[in-house]
Parts: C-alpha cells; structure tokens; sequence
C-alpha cells in the first residue's frame, strides 16, 4: 500500500452530532480535525485525501483494539490548540490533532500546550503509512505502551518548497474558523467513490 | 593556615623544621586521581580535606603530571593553603593496568525453508488453531468449497479487501480457518469478517511463504501462549507426523515456546537448526601447564581451565578471531606505555575472565525479522607490569609543583593503611577495589603482612553486558543503566519505581519521558530507548553486575585470603568508583555473609566514603615512617 494511485477513491462523509464532550473510556483516542478538514478542502498539501488520512489514522487506533472518536475543532487553526483540545476531551487523555494541509500531532492533556508527545511538521512528507503510524502509536500511548516515536522524515528542501502554498492552505483554513464555537463530535464514515 | 613552631613539628622529619608543615598524598588510580591534604602535628597528622580530578593519560606515566598538578591545586585551594606550605607530595607506585574487552557470539538460529514464523506481532487477532493448505490471496477464488485453507495476504491488498475476500470464500463453503498478513492489519481484518480466525500480521517477507504447502497458524488469547504449535507432539498430530519426524520439528516447537502467536508451514526439508559458531580458541599459559579451551564451550569450561593452570603467566587467542585480537591489542597498548622507559620489558596477560552472555540476533532465514538471544561469551583481560616510569613522573611533578615529591609505597599496601581509618574496623582487613578495567583486591594479615590480587573485569565490563543484551548500541545509555535505579513513567505527575512505589511530583515531567522507562540519574530524569520493559532491564542490569562483581569479588578473596579460605578474613572493606553504585557492596556482602565477613563500603577516615583510600595510606605510612 504504497503509492496512492493503486488506491480506489474514498469519500469521507463527516455527519456533526452536537456538541463534543469529555470520553470516560479509558480506551479512546480523540482525533481532532481543523475547521475545513474534508469539508472546504479534501486533500493535503501533497494530494492526500482527507478521506485516507482520517482512514489510516483510525485503522491505526482500531488495530491496537483501541476505539477512536473524531471531533471537530472550529475556533482555531493553530495545530496545538486542536490536539490539546482533543487530548482533553479524550477519556485516556491522548488525542491526535491533524490540519487540512496535513500536519499532525499527538498531544497528551496534562502537557502544556505548546509542548507534545510527537509533531510531525512537515506536511508533505507525511504518507497514508505514516498516518496508520500515527494513529497506531497515539493508541500505544492510550494504552501506557512505551511506543517508539515514528520516524520524522526530514526534508530541508521541504520548507523553501513548499511554505509558500502552505501559507496560502493556512490562510483559508483560518477563514473558516468560527470563534468561540465548541468543537463538535463527528460521526464518519468512509466509502468507496463508486458505492454511492 | 597557621604556621607551627619548629618545636613541635616532629623529629628526624627531612624537611627544614621551621617552613612548612603540610602533606599532600596523591594516589594515581586508572581513571582518578584523587588527593589528601594533611597537616602535621605532635599527635600524627591531621587531615585538612581532598579532592579529586579525572586521571590524564596512562595511569603510571608521565601524562599523569597535569592531572595530579590540578588535584593539588584543588585540594589546597579547598583549605585556604598556599603551595609554599606544602612540604612534600607523595605518590603511590602506581603500575600502569590496561584492560580490554571482546565478546563472541557463539550460537546462531537458522531457519530452512520458511518453515516457521515465530515473531511476536503486537496485535495478532482472532483466537485458536487454524490449519490447512496455504492459498495466496488473488488464487482464493479458484479453491473448491470443502477446502481447509490458511490464506496469504501479499502486500498491497487493503484490509477492507482482504476481509471481504475471505468472507466471500467463507460463503462459498471455503474453509479459510486462518490467514498470514504482510500489512500490521490483523485485527482490521478479523473486525471486519462474519466470525473470527487466527491472524498473524506483520509478516515482511511474505513472498517467502512456501504455498500450496500443510500450515497452521495458531494465536491465543491476550495474555496467553500458543500451546500446540510449541509442544511437539501438537506437531506431530497437526502434520501426521511419524516418530523420527517428530524429532526433527522438536526444535521449531522449542523456539515457539512463549510467543502469542505462530505459524509453522510443513516444507518437505525444512528446519530450524541452533548451530554452534566456532569461535576459536583461548590458550592459557600456566607456570607449569598450557591448555586450549574453545571459546564456544562457554564462560564456566574456560574459567575452570583457568584455575587448572593457575597461577596464569599469560593468555593468547587464536589469531583471526576477536579474542585473539583483543588480547593483542592489550599487549600492544601496554608495550607502547612503557616504550618511553629504557628496558626492554615482557608483556603479559595476567588474568582472564569469561562471562556468559546473550546478545539478540536476527533470525537467519526468517520471514518476520525474528530475534533469537543467541549465546555468546564475553572476555575481559588485563596485563599490569611491576615496573613503571615513575622516576620520570616524579620529576617532571617537582619540577611544575616545586615541592619535594616522594614515590613510594605499594598500591595495595597503602589502600589497607587507608581502608583501615574506617571506623570499625581492624586487621585481619580485605580491600576490595573495584575499578573501571579491574578489580583489586589486598589482604593484610594481623603482622601486617600484605598480600594482593589484580583480576580483569570491573565496571567497563558491565557495561558492555548491558549494552548488549539489551541491544542498545549505545555506551552512554549503559553506562546510565548501570549507574541509577529505573522508574516508568506513568503520567506526567507520577512514575512508578523499580521496587512498585510511587513518586509523585509538582512540575509536569518532560515530554521526551512520558510512557517511557527512564534512569533516575544525578542530572535528572533520562529515558531509555528500549523496547524491553522495566522489569526486563532491571534484570539484565542486576545479572551483569552479578557475574561481574560478585564472581570477582569471590575469585579475589579466595586468591588473597590465608590458605584460600574466606572465613581467615575478618572485614571486608570495599572501595574504588563502583564501591559508590547503588546496589553492587549490598550484592558483594550477601554473597559473602555466609564466611562471617563483616563486609561493607569504606569509609575512609570517617568521612571520605570509598574514595581517598591509598592517598591517605600514603599520607599516614609517611608520618608513621616519620615519627
């Protein structure tokens, strides 16, 4: 499952349930996506779909036999303040914060904000594999495994390259942020394109 | 510092009486160098303080000069004294000891066939006992209804796919009673299939999965260990298998004992074979006898051969091997040391320890990256001469420091006189001394009598053993294990010691330690990069420093101790760097309580701890010789 094109094309269809709450299950992992993830904008910088990285992310929780929740941040689109957010409303108190452009975090709720379990920075490094990565270590640290951090990929061309077009992506997911609304719970699912 | 009239400075003392009344001993040691400052008086001396500075270059030679002017600096600026006052400085013999290190891996694990995968996925899933024929993926549409399958998911089939394939050969009457995965997709699968079957994922080389050959796949419970694919006689029912069979699959039931999960393909000649590496041999040169003794035969066969050549004159290895190399190089490091002084010496290795180890090794022939603990030993050899340049650092000191500077008394000698300032303690006295490179030790009888011991092995050692069983790769990391108890973080707030209580503290931990097990060392919390769990490495560091230490420490005393007995021994004072970890003199006296030592860790002059011990028996040897 390497390359993208021998993938079939997901739909990610996202239905808002209220207000998101605080989990008691101490077997959860709170996926926190930004205010136009799969909604305005449906692919990361590099043309991931949204539908696959919210796919990987949760299939990586559910093989560590731990459940996952997506709630949906709408009054910011600062990466740290998302995955605080979702850490605390998490019942083992990990959650995963993940922007529109791709950039993604695992953050603990008793850590500052502007700190974190682990960052992945650079956007368009990040594939369908690291994702499934992602969501499989935010599960082991839920379950108080000592997972070995993911490999960060580092590419010092990336940033040059690439940080016009992120500016831009970050811009117009701020446009959509709505102050002082509560980040609401999300049920998901995904289908193939052709199902229906 | 008040300057003494002449009259009571002692008499016969070779200094002009009325200048300067104060010693300093300084003991040159392998990786300190440590100082006592003293004053002298009517009533002996009176000790001012010490210090104690990391040793430059080869103990013994005169690379020691700016390491010794330093600790003298220190320890008079400590007291407030002038270098003018310093009437001598005095230096022990000290004997240049160099050691080094070398382990062979002498077992190695091989798989024939890709009979077996016996790693230990994290989350395999389903429950229970799968057999049949193993069908790739793609060809699972062209099996009959009837047919007991173990289906082969390649790489590249997403696991949505995979479990709507097998739950469509399940309609068709295809019996899939359990599949071999590439992808980490077990429990994506079997979450998604009608009714559970075995899974085992995380197989990297799946192409290697012999097809179309009897398999079973067997995942038990969370918690829980396959019990038939381990047991041979499982085997031998699964696979039809006759007597002499069943004695060939033995070994792949041993190597799956204790996993969660397993598969084992039935492949017309496969095997999984524990072979011995020969590792070549260790000649031990005695006074009277010379014996070879393979490396392979392990730790206790070349330690007994050891004792039946005692007293060692030397030891080679067989050329090409890494025992051979390593006691090279420890001749040739030492024959350089002492290339600077005129004679001509012989170079010899004087003691030998072997340690049996373990070090995890990649599975060859394996499908999923297995690791097996292979065998392997350890060696730890030191050569120590009796003749060093000690003339030449004496005069290279006078002149940096201008002070008069006294070589003399013999190391072991002057590490009693120091140990016995131990409150609590008399002659007959043992001194441990555990070094980085060697372990020491003396025994002064009640006519004070001196006899000592220099053994290889000491705190280098157990760091190696850490770093490679628990495949670290990393000598700071070990060294930090060996040093400091553990703890697992638990949550920001709290971690969990080694001995289960909990501390809890104000400030959030940093995040680099969360979930992790770390060291509790000096500079603070530091985590261990390690897959093993705290118990794990608890054990691996406990056990190093036991074969370590404690056989050494045993090996020591029974070499010094009055007709090899332990109970002539009447205290046991342990000193030198690692006399200061925190559970090594606990394992030395448990293991010598049974001889009614009293053994425990100096305190040299009731306040110096295990450190300073020969700098003070120099300080108090010379106003002893002087009064």
């Amino acid at each position: 499952m390497t390359s993208m094109e021998a993938r079939p094309e997901r739909v990610l269809d996202a239905v808002e349930r209220g207000e998101a709450t605080v989990g008691s299950r101490p077997d959860e992992v709170v996926i926190g996506i930004s205010p136009a993830f799969g909604d305005f904008f449906t692919k990361t910088i590099v043309g991931i779909p949204h539908s696959e990285v919210l796919r990987e992310l949760l299939a990586g929780v559910e093989e560590q036999g731990v459940q996952a929740r997506v709630i949906r941040y709408r009054s910011g689109s600062d990466l740290a303040v998302i995955a605080h957010s979702a850490a605390r409303l998490s019942g083992s108190g990990i959650g995963v914060g993940v922007l529109s452009r791709g950039t993604t975090m695992i953050h603990q709720k008793d850590l500052v904000r502007l700190s974190n379990l682990e960052l992945f920075p650079q956007a368009p490094l990040l594939d369908p594999e690291t994702f499934r990565k992602v969501g499989r270590n935010a599960a082991r640290y839920a379950k108080a495994e000592s997972p070995e951090p993911v490999p960060a990929r580092n590419d010092y061309m990336a940033r040059p390259r690439w940080q016009a077009k992120a500016a831009l992506l970050h811009i117009k997911e701020t446009e959509f942020v709505t102050p002082d609304a509560p980040p609401v719970e999300l049920d998901v699912r995904i289908r193939l394109a052709d199902a229906g | 510092m008040p300057r003494r009239s002449s009259s009571t400075s002692g008499s016969g003392w070779p200094t002009p009486v009325d200048a300067v009344t104060l010693l300093v001993g300084v003991d040159i040691g392998n990786s300190t160098t440590e100082a006592c400052l003293a004053e002298l008086g009517p009533d002996g001396p009176r000790y001012l303080g010490g210090a104690l500075a990391p040793t430059s270059g080869v103990k013994g030679t005169a690379e020691n000069v700016p390491g010794v002017v330093k600790v003298v600096q220190e320890a008079l600026s400590a007291t407030g004294s002038a270098q003018h006052e310093v009437a001598a400085v005095l230096v022990n013999e000290a004997t240049p000891v160099i050691s080094g290190l070398a382990m062979e891996t002498i077992t190695e694990t091989v798989i024939t066939e890709s009979t077996m995968i016996g790693h230990n996925p994290d989350t395999p899933a389903g429950a229970g006992l799968g057999t049949g024929t193993t069908v790739a993926f793609t060809e699972l549409g062209s099996c009959g209804p009837g047919e007991h399958v173990i289906c082969v998911v390649g790489a590249g089939v997403d696991f949505e796919d995979a479990a709507v394939g097998i739950a469509a050969a399940r309609d068709r009457g295809v019996e899939v009673t359990g599949a071999v995965v590439q992808a980490d997709d077990a429990n994506l699968i079997v979450n998604r299939l009608p009714a559970p079957i075995p899974v085992v994922d995380e197989v990297t080389l799946i192409g290697k999965v012999p097809l179309g050959m009897p398999a079973a796949v067997e995942v038990a419970e969370p918690g829980r260990t396959v019990r038939t694919l381990s047991n041979s006689y499982g085997l031998a029912t699964l696979f039809d298998l006759d007597p002499d069979q069943t004695r060939l699959v033995a070994p792949v039931a041993r190597a799956l004992v204790g996993n969660r999960s397993a598969v084992v393909v039935r492949t017309p000649s496969g095997d999984i074979a524990d072979r011995r590496i020969p590792a070549g041999t260790l000649t031990l040169i005695g006074e009277h006898a010379r014996l070879s003794v393979g490396v392979d035969a392990g730790a206790d066969e070349i330690m007994a051969t050891l004792r039946r050549v005692a007293p060692l004159a030397d030891a080679t290895g067989e050329a090409g091997t890494h025992v051979g190399g390593m006691l090279a190089t420890v001749r040739d490091a030492m024959a350089d040391t002492l290339s600077d002084t005129a004679e001509e010496q012989d170079v010899h290795i004087q003691d030998v320890l072997a340690v049996d180890t373990f070090v995890p090794q990649l599975v060859t022939g394996a499908l999923a990256g297995e690791f097996a603990l292979e065998n392997a030993v350890a060696l730890a050899a030191m050569v120590r001469t009796s003749r060093a340049p000690m003339e030449a650092l004496a005069d290279q000191l006078r002149s940096a420091l201008d002070v008069d500077v006294h070589v003399g008394g013999v190391e072991a000698d002057m590490a009693v006189l120091g140990a016995l300032t131990t409150p609590g303690t008399e002659r007959p006295l043992a001194v441990l001394d555990l070094g980085g490179g060697s372990t020491d030790a003396a025994l002064a009888t009640g006519h004070g009598e001196v006899r000592s011991v220099h053994l290889a092995g000491a705190g280098d050692l157990v760091t190696k053993l850490i770093d490679s069983e628990l495949g670290l790769d990393n000598r700071e990391v070990a060294e930090d294990i060996k040093k400091s108890p553990l703890a697992k973080a638990e949550s920001f707030f709290h971690v969990r010691m080694e001995d289960g209580t909990a501390r809890f503290f104000d400030e959030p931990l940093p995040a680099e330690a969360f979930a992790r097990v770390v060291v509790l060392g000096e500079e603070g919390m530091r985590p261990v990069p390690t897959r093993y769990s705290l118990e794990q490495v608890r054990q691996v560091r406990r056990s190093a420093k036991h074969k370590v230490f404690v056989v050494n420490a045993l090996r020591a005393l029974e070499r010094v101790a009055p007709g090899g007995n332990l109970r002539e021994i009447g205290f046991v004072v342990v000193l030198g760097g690692s006399a200061l970890d925190f559970e090594i003199p606990d394992m030395i006296a448990e293991a010598v309580a049974g001889a009614g030592i009293v053994c425990g860790t100096g305190n040299v002059r009731g306040c110096e701890g295990p450190r300073n011990a020969v700098a003070t028996g120099l300080v108090d040897d010379h106003t002893g010789r002087a009064r």
